[in-house]
């Protein structure tokens, strides 16, 4: 293969990855860097919405194909997909119907996790929370791997391929469609934030108290903005599910909590598109950490596989110490208009 | 003159500490109050107790014709009792306007459902901003509507605080030392305007303040508190004449 190949390869294959963690990031920004939640259990989330619909999936699949078997979905799953995966390759509007579907539930599943995430965050604060809502993380985990029906225990579970009617270009297809959908969930998250809404839930992040006593139910907005961030990481975890059609429970804590608290720090907590930023530099460094760390295989004194840890380790201490804000600074979007006015009036 | 605030009888003790006990105290409408008395005797609890963040262990607090006792501070913002903090806080990270835009009441773009279609809130953003500027104007402070309120120095700080319980049009304020640490000049500003607004929109202030070279020039009432009781009421010559007070707080 030469080199062109590779490197589109490359880049494709880092587009989808880049798509999941921006829209997981994005969420992570709402609570943590809009409204000051610490979610250090976002894994619970996207964990939520990649196993739920996981479960679901070849289920929903078999009767909205008109498939009938007497396989189990779950543990005789792999013969079931021989049938269902050729009839989806050759109907694309349903196999989109059924994309359209698991997001749904991705979301759906999200949104549910992030209420039950709620239950300690409305009552909790900073470091007593974050390491509650770390625990809530590894919870599904836990189940996944111990109860076979959701996702078949630890082998997990293949889904169905609802992006199969790409055929031999499924590759670049998932890529694009998975970017298609985060650069929408940016698009609206930008509007979000500057609306009134956003404003408040900013508000009660610099100061709950002066907030509480400006007549804002501190609850109500904690409860919104946590519901809100793990709807967008459980259709994050339903598309890295769909993508790479295969689920284990087995979500690590490395890639899905502390890679996106790292990409928001670098990026730059509040900002919309710092989280871009952010997300970019970290997804692609991690990736070319990966690809090339085996270069280094009997050069360094370890095992290179710790290098992935090491280097991004070390980027957050940097980062922490020498630009503790991010690399975007969070702005402020409403503006007196008689001031823009004076302004444009000097430029 | 029909009192505005009525305070029946309160107490709250925090642990053995009596930290009001059994306060009776009447801020009559449209009239500038100020609440004196040394540290530790309960005003700042007073107002806590009055603006719903400590629910008072007995007593009552009459607002206007309504009973607020032990409703939730958004209740009681609604009711239309706003205040400030002794210690000035800013929301650091939004802009001055930002800051006084947040306190706007019943805003439907802070709904998050309501904030996704934007003519639903467009509106009133519109006229809140129109309002945030013209109280900006008033406190003195327009050129600072777009700078990050932690970039604000003290003194502007607690205007940003009045101007932000401005935008609710209470018709009662309850004012946390809106004038310590702030110089002599500004400080006897923010008295003029506190009197200016009082004249313009017929609203009544009860406020906590030490400076009284400065504050007892414009306020019309003073009441004096010692560990938790009233112990005087009335004018200020008749108050800062009473022996009592003279003991208890100005010193020989």
């Amino acid at each position: 293969m030469d080199a062109l190949n590779l490197a589109i390869l490359f880049t494709v294959d880092l587009l989808a990855l880049f798509s999941v963690y921006l829209i997981i990031d994005i969420g992570l920004n709402i609570q943590q860097g809009i409204t000051g939640i610490p979610n250090f259990g976002i894994l619970f989330a996207v964990a939520g919405g990649a196993y739920i619909t996981a479960g679901l999936s070849t289920r929903l699949a078999l009767p909205i194909l008109g498939i009938q078997t007497n396989l189990d979905p779950i543990s005789e799953n792999v013969s079931i997909l021989q049938l269902v995966n050729p009839v989806l390759s050759s109907h694309p509007v349903t196999a989109i119907l059924l994309f359209v579907l698991f997001l749904i539930i991705g979301g759906a599943a999200g949104t549910i996790m992030g209420l039950i995430a709620s239950a300690p965050a409305i009552r909790l604060r900073e470091d007593y929370l974050a390491i509650t809502l770390l625990a809530f993380g590894e919870i599904l985990n836990v189940i996944g791997a111990g109860y076979t029906p959701l996702i078949g225990g630890p082998p997990g579970v293949d889904l169905p391929d609802v992006l199969a009617w790409a055929g031999e270009y499924r590759f670049y297809a998932a890529s694009f469609v998975l970017l298609l959908v985060a650069v929408i969930i940016y698009a609206f998250a930008g509007y979000v934030i500057k609306t009134p809404f956003g404003r408040t839930l900013k508000a009660i992040r610099d100061n709950e108290t002066v907030a509480r006593a400006l007549g804002k139910n501190i609850t109500h907005y904690r409860t919104a903005s946590i519901m809100f961030g793990s709807l967008l990481c459980g259709i994050a975890g339903s598309l890295w599910a769909m993508y790479s059609t295969a689920v284990t429970p087995t979500l690590a804590r490395f890639d899905w909590t502390f890679l996106p608290w790292l990409m928001i720090l670098i990026g730059g907590m509040g900002s919309n598109k710092g989280t871009l930023v952010g997300t970019a530099i970290v997804v692609t460094l991690n990736k070319l950490i990966t690809y090339y760390k085996y270069a280094f295989v009997g050069i360094l004194p370890f095992d290179v596989i710790w290098l992935n840890y090491l280097l991004l380790g070390i980027i957050t201490i940097l980062i922490l110490i020498y630009r503790p804000e991010g690399i975007v600074k969070e702005t402020s979007q409403t503006r007196q208009p008689s001031a823009r006015k004076t302004a444009s009036k000097q430029g | 003159m029909a009192s505005l605030l009525q305070v029946t009888n309160v107490k709250k003790a925090f642990g053995n500490l009596r930290a009001l006990d059994g306060i009776t105290l009447n801020v009559e409408d449209k009239t500038v109050t100020i609440l004196i008395g040394p540290n530790g005797s309960g005003k700042t609890t007073l107002l806590n107790v009055v603006t719903g963040f400590l629910k008072p262990d007995e007593g009552s607090i009459g607002f206007g014709s309504a009973d607020i006792t032990g409703l939730s501070p958004q209740q009681i913002y609604r009711a239309g009792i706003a205040r400030t903090f002794q210690i000035p806080a800013m929301f650091g990270k939004l802009t001055t306007l930002e800051n006084l835009l947040v306190a706007e009441k019943n805003h439907p773009g802070e709904s998050l459902t309501k904030s996704l279609l934007k003519r639903l809130w467009a509106q009133q953003e519109k006229d809140a901003i129109e309002k945030a500027s013209k109280i900006l104007e008033l406190l003195g402070m327009p050129e600072q509507a777009d700078k990050p309120a932690s970039f604000l120095s003290g003194g502007q700080m607690k205007l940003v605080e009045i101007g932000r319980a401005l935008m609710s049009d209470a018709s009662l304020y309850l004012l946390d030392e809106p004038v310590s640490g702030v110089n002599p000049t500004l400080a006897h500003e923010i008295f003029r305007r506190i009197l200016s607004l009082r004249e313009q929109y017929g609203i009544t202030f009860l406020i906590i303040e030490h400076r009284l070279d400065i504050a007892l020039k414009y306020v019309d009432y003073v009441n004096a508190m010692v560990s938790g009781r009233l112990i005087a009421a009335g004018p200020p010559k008749e108050v800062i004449n009473d022996p009592k007070v003279i003991d208890a707080y100005l010193g020989a």
